[in-house]
């Protein structure tokens, strides 16, 4: 899922939208590249309200666990005691385009997924979403 | 002569605060002060279209009156289904009747907007207790400090709405504060620090204002430090040191005249701060109720210091006040004078 690397702007100025009005901040300040937690500041209830907004805005559903939960789907053995494997490292690096290689490393703790979230990710997350429901795969509102 | 008339009895504002089942149990009883077992079971998953329990009532005796309405879905619930969860809240809120103010409780001030949603809904002020949180918190805090007369306070979950107008209020106060991240720190003279470990380091006076803990490891906090918290689940990971004093940052005490009647008692009781005081949230809907404020004292991410500043001269006119407690307990303030 590479949409970011060319944004629609409606579809951006809308993510962008939720993003400031979930954090607090200008819309100029969300940044596609901006990493959630260590740029952006968000704590773990913004995330609950980052998508409920673009839910709401998208009128699309995103599910619990999203991205980690596909890349469960997909990776069969994804972690092992917290800590993820090869195959969940590799599952998630083919969900997350936007996120460098270079991130996903070795060692790599379950709870620190989030840690390299950025806004894109959730770009990327909505408009696979909205392809989805376009071709009546579910994911509606 | 003629005998004076006979004086109506005085309508006194009446508020709802909406508050959400905390597990599958507490689903399956929160119908028992209305009678409703058949309506909230175990087995039920409590999300019907009119699925909404009358909870328990209070009166500030002459002032006002309110009555507590349930959310039969546990914060699971709450989570996965956020749209559902406003619905089921709204229809709460009608059960409550006439009110001229709504709070939030627990997550049911976070989802759906952190209230704007509600309160897009509805024709009343929607306020999701982040004024009274951080009020109560400051005064604490300021407590405190009086008696620790800290170099610096660190502030936790500083990139909150309830972190942002605590740093606010504490820098205008004349301290200096350090907070968890470079945002917090934005347009303020503070020191900023990278996460909450490197922020409480060596700290005397520690803030624990976000709405979630679990972000600082107990160790990491030093012996004889003061935590004064309103984080659920707390903000420290791990007992810490037996010195370090853990505050409830959001007691409030109420004043002679609050009447819970049994079921109140038994909510004050199973809310987690026991029968002597109340969450400071639960109070901001009385509060406003009360008060000629037509806009909520918090909703969304909404909260300014004047709010909190607003919200505390109206709250300690009607009785109600801060109170430096640990669990149940409330603490001496000569445990916390520094030996």
């Amino acid at each position: 899922m590479s949409y970011h690397t060319n944004p629609d702007a409606a579809v951006w100025a809308k993510v962008q939208d939720a993003f400031a009005a979930a954090l607090g901040l200008e819309e100029d300040e969300v940044q596609l590249d901006a990493k959630l937690i260590e740029d952006l500041g968000a704590e773990s209830l913004d995330f609950l309200d980052i998508v409920y907004r673009l839910e709401r805005a998208f009128d699309i559903k995103i599910p619990r666990g999203g991205i980690e939960g596909t890349a469960q789907e997909e990776a069969g053995e994804y972690e092992v005691d917290g800590i993820l494997t090869d195959s969940g490292l590799a599952a998630l690096k083919q969900l997350m385009p936007e996120v460098p290689a270079d991130e996903f490393v070795e060692g790599m703790r379950v709870t620190e997924v989030p840690e390299v979230f950025r806004v894109a990710t959730f770009y990327n997350l909505v408009c696979h979403l909205m392809e989805q429901k376009a071709s009546g795969d579910g994911a509606a509102g | 002569m003629a005998l004076p008339a006979e004086q109506p009895p005085a309508v006194l504002p009446r508020f709802c605060f909406v508050v959400h089942a905390l597990s599958r149990l507490h689903r399956g009883i929160m119908g028992v002060p209305s009678a409703r077992l058949g309506l909230i079971s175990q087995w039920s998953d409590g999300t019907g279209p009119d699925d909404a329990v009358p909870v328990c009532s209070f009166r500030l005796e002459g002032v006002a009156e309110g009555v507590v309405v349930g959310v039969p879905m546990t914060p699971q619930d709450l989570l996965i289904d956020q749209e559902r969860a406003v619905d089921r809240m709204q229809s709460a809120v009608a059960l409550a009747g006439t009110v001229s103010a709504v709070g939030l409780g627990s997550l049911c001030a976070v989802v759906g907007g952190r209230g704007d949603e509600l309160a897009d809904r509805l024709e009343v002020p929607v306020t999701n207790g982040g004024a009274a949180t951080a009020w109560a918190l400051l005064e604490n805090v300021r407590a405190v400090s009086r008696l620790r007369n800290p170099s610096s306070i660190a502030v936790v979950g500083a990139r909150s709405p309830v972190g942002q107008a605590v740093v606010r209020c504490l820098i205008a106060d004349g301290h200096r504060v350090r907070v968890d991240h470079p945002r917090a720190g934005k347009g303020l003279d503070v020191d900023v620090c990278q996460g909450a470990e490197a922020a409480v380091a060596g700290a005397a006076v520690i803030v624990g204002a976000g709405p979630t803990g679990g972000t600082v490891p107990a160790a990491s906090v030093m012996p004889g430090a003061v935590v004064v918290d309103v984080a659920i689940p707390g903000t420290l990971i791990g007992k810490p040191d037996p010195s370090v004093m853990v505050l409830a940052g959001e007691a409030v005490a109420f004043p002679a005249h609050w009447r819970k009647g049994v079921w109140g008692w038994l909510y004050h009781v199973l809310s987690g701060y026991g029968p002597n005081q109340v969450f400071a949230c639960l109070i901001e809907p009385l509060v406003l109720a009360v008060s000629d404020r037509v806009e909520p004292f918090s909703v969304g991410r909404k909260l300014e210091a004047s709010d909190v500043a607003a919200f505390g001269v109206a709250a300690s006119k009607l009785g109600f006040s801060p109170r430096l407690a640990t669990g149940w307990n409330a603490v001496d303030s000569g445990a916390l004078v520094r030996s």
